[in-house]
């Protein structure tokens, strides 16, 4: 089977003014002008298989969204090659765009004044959507999503989180087998987060669509995505399942400890570093080879009730696989 | 799909754009009924100033009751062919509001001219109504019932309307490259105060300036349509002259959008929006 999406050596580079601060550096630009070239994606190489969900994740900047404008036709790429559903998004016309939904978080088009119901009308008119086809799939959005009772109230007065949802049930409502969505749960609420997660989840294993997407919340990328793309500064870091990277970059374990009576941080301190200490709880780090055999000391030299082995927390692995992708980059 | 099912997709597509761009003026009744004003309110003041200096005389030509119909055809013809597309494209380019209309499979375009269809139905519909009911009381205003002359005039308010659609959306396309496309937009507008005859019939202008305004588009976006309604187009050489000009410049103005979109998209397409 073809893959869903098709990425090769994708680079990007914009060509931007640059203006000094003030007055004069306004007018030293109004006469003479001065551009830089800027990376933005570069040399990006990566394949998704249909059905697959995956998390693009970078900092601010790092050329995420970018990708995906190029990915949906928006950009063209300065060079490399994309293909995304059998076609070359920017010349797939009319054709390709029934085959894609993007999502774009900060960036809404359900009509403001109106209920989301309008937008879907004349989604289902430029889609061209048979009657039946429409009802059967407004029906499903608005059970997987719970949009009963908003559907007929304007758009400006509805919260955050029902925006967001009426947003994707618009966008989806011509059922692409591709979907590009940019920070879809940006600025909302926990309830309103995991209910996103768990629509996309569901949609994905009811159509079968491949969904790639940005996000800065890490309990979406470990929620939802079966495999994380990590750029930063426009370079593709890692490209792989989430666990794979935790044992990559991650060096150390977290024992997670309920110690006995007595027990200080001063004796903790002998067997690894000491995260926190709150008794009776506390957190030691220790190399991750080691992990096992400190367990196993520890609990013959002093007093735990309870005693687990983790992972460190996903943030501090995604900065630090950035962090040293920065410093790559820099030699 | 056959031409026909797709005729009737696309109809049912214009029908949906409109129907939305109705329902969210519904939204702004008093923002509609401010617009009005203001359409009725300039051509009203015109009139008000040339009322005064014609007196019971003429001016080139122009006696009272040839400004009251002048202007009253100007109020409709101008809500008829007037176009507001730079604006909304300036702030679709530079807010990042293309983006999801070039995700869909709509070119842009055609929203802007459903925009238009609703804009103009609901404000020209309005101001017809107006002016036939000024008409029951002002005889000066009424025009003869000739069936020819009006479907020419027709003809001629689609050529400007057109025209002036493609103005306003190549105008607006600029913010592709210029923060600055709405004051150019502005800059327009006020050159076709005088030389579209928005506040004058061109007859009045002196020779020079209104030979400029038949050679440029001015004339062909208002002052050609409203001289057609009111009866002053005179001889199959003047009509074709006026038709020839609309044609010519909607045509300019066509290539112009043109362009300016595929040009402004490559360049959306290498700075980003």
């Amino acid at each position: 089977m073809a893959s869903a999406i098709t990425a090769e050596q994708l680079s990007k580079t914009f060509h931007v003014k640059v203006r000094d601060p003030g007055l004069s550096g306004a007018l030293r630009a109004l006469v003479r002008p001065r551009y830089r070239d800027v990376q933005a994606v570069r040399g990006v190489t990566f394949r998704i298989e249909p059905g697959e969900i995956v998390a693009f994740l970078g900092p601010n900047g790092a050329g995420k969204t970018t990708t995906l404008k190029m990915l949906a036709g928006l950009l063209y790429p300065s060079s490399g090659r994309v293909q995304v559903a059998g076609f070359e998004p920017w010349s797939g016309g009319s054709d390709f765009k029934r085959r894609i939904a993007l999502v774009l978080g900060n960036r809404q088009q359900l009509v403001w004044d109106l209920p989301p119901e309008e937008t879907f009308q004349l989604n289902r008119a430029i889609y061209d959507i048979a009657e039946a086809d429409y009802t059967d799939r407004v029906a499903e959005l608005v059970a997987l999503l719970a949009l009963g009772d908003v559907l007929d109230k304007p758009v400006r007065q509805l919260s955050l989180g029902e925006r967001m949802k009426c947003e994707l049930a618009a966008a989806l409502l011509h059922r692409p087998p591709i979907l590009f969505l940019d920070e879809p749960t940006l600025g909302l609420d926990v309830t309103a987060q995991e209910a996103i997660r768990r629509f996309l989840t569901e949609y994905r294993d009811r159509h079968g669509a491949t969904v790639l997407l940005t996000s800065h919340y890490m309990q979406d990328v470990t929620a939802l995505a079966s495999r994380v793309l990590i750029i930063n500064r426009g370079r593709l870091l890692y490209d792989g399942a989430l666990d794979a990277l935790v044992a990559r970059i991650a060096r150390t374990k977290r024992l997670e400890l309920v110690l006995g009576d007595g027990v200080t941080a001063e004796t903790l301190a002998a067997f690894g570093e000491v995260r926190s200490f709150r008794f009776p709880n506390a957190v030691l780090e220790v190399p991750r080879e080691d992990a096992a055999a400190t367990s196993a000391r520890l609990l013959a030299a002093v007093p735990v009730a309870d005693l687990s082995i983790e992972d460190p927390p996903i943030e501090d692995v995604i900065r630090q696989a950035f962090a040293e992708g920065a410093a790559e980059d820099d030699r | 799909m056959s031409r026909m099912a797709a005729a009737r997709a696309w109809a049912r597509r214009y029908a949906a754009l409109v129907r939305n761009a109705w329902l969210v003026d519904l939204q702004y009744r008093a923002a509609i009924a401010l617009w009005l004003l203001w359409g009725v309110s300039e051509p009203a003041i015109a009139l008000g100033i040339w009322w005064t200096i014609a007196g019971d005389g003429q001016v080139a030509g122009y006696a009272r009751a040839d400004f009251a119909r002048y202007f009253f055809a100007v109020m409709l013809i101008n809500q008829l062919t007037i176009a507001w597309d730079s604006w909304y494209l300036d702030r679709w380019i530079r807010e990042g509001e293309l983006n999801f209309r070039l995700a869909r499979p709509l070119d842009p375009v055609h929203e802007a001219v459903a925009d238009n269809i609703a804009y103009k139905t609901r404000t020209a519909g309005m101001i017809l109504v107006v002016w036939l009911a000024v008409a029951l009381v002002w005889p000066a205003v009424r025009l003869p019932v000739e069936p020819g002359r009006w479907a020419l005039t027709g003809l001629a308010v689609l050529c400007a309307a057109a025209m002036r659609f493609f103005i306003s959306f190549t105008t607006g396309l600029l913010a592709f490259w210029t923060t600055r496309a709405t004051a150019i937009m502005e800059l327009h507008a006020g050159v076709s105060l005088f030389l579209a005859g928005r506040i004058a019939p061109l007859a009045l202008l002196p020779p020079a300036v209104a030979g400029v305004a038949g050679v440029l588009w001015f004339r062909y976006m208002l002052a050609f349509p409203v001289d057609l309604l009111t009866g002053a187009v005179h001889g199959a050489d003047q009509l074709l002259r006026g038709f020839a000009g609309q044609v010519v410049w909607l045509a300019c103005w066509f290539g112009a959008y043109r362009l300016a979109w595929t040009r402004g998209l490559r360049r959306y397409g290498a700075v980003g929006g």
